[in-house]
């Protein structure tokens, strides 16, 4: 039965097209309004160059007013993105290279006198290994003004960026916090003093906060611009943002692997025992692997062409993933920067516009590995809270036990309290029964450690 | 003109006029640096010429 049409939560900015659902397939309708720079789109080749290059998602044409709206002037299907992140989800250099992408593409639309009007991170996604845009309505006649987002631009990448670069921390939250982007009073309150020394740094941040704070009641006209001043501007942004970077930091976890490979074949025998496992689920078509580190067993199942989300808390590892991507061109694996404890809430008006990271999650199969104790102990978190969350985020589940005596444990203990009386061997199959069948298990040789394979229960 | 977009995305108060302050300032700087940068190739280019004599 055909369903009615709905319009997408976060789509409600823009007056000249929204973005709406029907029967499970996502649309793009083009409102009349926008008919003129639409065409001009299209007809001066600037949507054909930027999907050339790689740079702008797809779209078939709908020749079909599917809303029923008066105000329909056409109706596009964009390619599928399997997965939407968020820039808080997303690691240093990931939010770099989308801010690069941005001014890339505005700096192409200005040789076909089209002009970037919105530059939110919410219009990069990632799509088959790389970052790529997604608002096809986000272009318009260049009219000889200032760029309308240039303010957008720099409190929603370059702000979050800087302070990232100066305090050398990871500082996603802050993107959380001020999803539409940290005012630049704020970014300049945190920058330090000296960095009013830098040409680019103190006009786009500095000058730029002193201006926009004091002339507030000033009706502003829109003063004629050039487009070289226009490409000038870009690049400067440019310049600055290529110089910026987050230290190489070793954090707790990477070179996980590099230690755990040390011990005996253990990496061996669970790869083993997965891949072994992998033939034996039917139709794995999406996979998530929780606590990914720097994907190695995310790549063993992006070998199986399956798409991944590679999540892990720890934004070292998913900046050194992403680098190690782009690099390899691997298509299949989209990392994440996920606390598993604390995974992204949903925001925005109504709780709607942006979901949360579990009800974005729906994978045939989830892998966690090295996981549980990460979570049971070092967060206090019960087994059956974790069960709970493994069985919202996918169908089958392959996740490693990890017994008290195991020596990272034994390690973790050292400094704390053992309260975790509970965290057994048969509390945690308790605690997964619930919402789990136990398929398989098995024991990685040469550790005390145990796989199991489960099925989601539905509830 | 007002921007007609304006009301949907605020390019914020001031955005408009510092935009023309960085582009006047950007304009200087960047002409130097193509200064710079042409003088750069053109001995670099000679040098290059000079060891790499046409034959």
């Amino acid at each position: 039965m055909t369903q009615p049409i709905t319009h997408h939560p976060s789509s409600y900015r823009d007056p000249s097209g929204f973005i709406f659902e029907k029967d499970g397939t996502i649309y793009r309708q083009v409102n009349k309004s926008f008919k003129e720079h639409f065409d001009h789109f299209i007809e001066s080749g600037c949507y054909k160059h930027l999907i050339e290059k790689g740079l702008l998602i797809p779209y078939e044409q709908v020749n079909q007013n599917l809303t029923g709206d008066s105000n329909c002037y056409r109706t596009l299907k964009p390619e599928k993105i399997s997965f939407i992140s968020y820039p808080f989800e997303w690691s240093f250099d990931m939010l770099k290279d989308a801010a690069l992408l941005t001014l890339q593409i505005a700096r192409e639309a200005l040789g076909y006198e089209m002009i970037l009007k919105d530059a939110t991170p919410y219009n990069i996604q990632w799509y088959k290994g790389r970052f790529i845009f997604i608002d096809t309505l986000s272009f318009e006649k260049y009219n000889e003004t200032p760029w309308v987002c240039y303010r957008q631009f720099c409190e929603s990448f370059l702000g979050p960026l800087l302070l990232m670069h100066y305090s050398k921390q990871s500082l996603q939250q802050l993107q959380l916090a001020w999803p539409e982007g940290i005012p630049l009073a704020v970014i300049k309150s945190f920058l330090p003093w000296r960095s009013r020394f830098f040409l680019h740094m103190y006009l786009h941040i500095h000058l730029h906060a002193d201006i926009a704070g004091k002339s507030k009641s000033k009706n502003e006209t829109a003063k004629t611009f050039s487009k070289q001043k226009l490409l000038n501007l870009i690049s400067s942004l440019e310049i600055l943002i290529r110089k910026l970077k987050l230290p190489d930091q070793k954090s707790t976890w990477s070179g996980y692997y590099e230690e755990a490979s040390q011990r005996s074949d253990y990496l061996e025998v669970k790869k083993n025992i997965i891949n072994q496992w992998l033939n034996e689920i039917p139709a794995v078509k999406t996979a998530a692997d929780m606590g990914a580190n720097d994907g190695v067993f995310s790549s063993l199942l992006a070998e199986k062409a399956i798409p991944v989300i590679a999540a892990d808390f720890d934004p070292y590892c998913i900046n050194n993933l992403y680098t190690s991507i782009k690099i390899s061109k691997e298509r299949n694996i989209q990392p994440v920067l996920i606390d598993l404890s604390n995974p992204s809430p949903a925001i925005g008006i109504n709780n709607e516009e942006r979901n949360s990271f579990i009800s974005r999650l729906d994978a045939d199969l989830i892998l966690a590995l090295a996981v549980i104790h990460h979570l049971a102990i070092g967060k206090n978190i019960p087994l059956k809270k974790v069960a709970e969350l493994f069985h919202k985020a996918g169908k089958y589940l392959i996740i490693e036990f990890v017994p008290k005596e195991d020596d990272k444990i034994k390690l973790m203990l050292r400094s704390k309290q053992d309260i975790y009386f509970n965290y057994t061997e048969d509390e945690f199959i308790h605690a997964f029964e619930e919402y789990f069948f136990i398929v398989k298990k098995q024991q990685i040789t040469g550790s005390l450690r145990t796989l199991y394979l489960m099925k989601k229960r539905n509830q | 003109m007002i921007h007609p977009f304006l009301l949907y995305v605020d390019p914020g108060s001031g955005s408009y006029l510092v935009q023309v302050i960085i582009a006047a300032v950007l304009g200087i700087v960047f002409f130097f640096k193509n200064i710079k940068l042409y003088i750069r190739s053109f001995f670099f280019r000679s040098k290059k010429q000079k060891d790499n004599p046409p034959d």
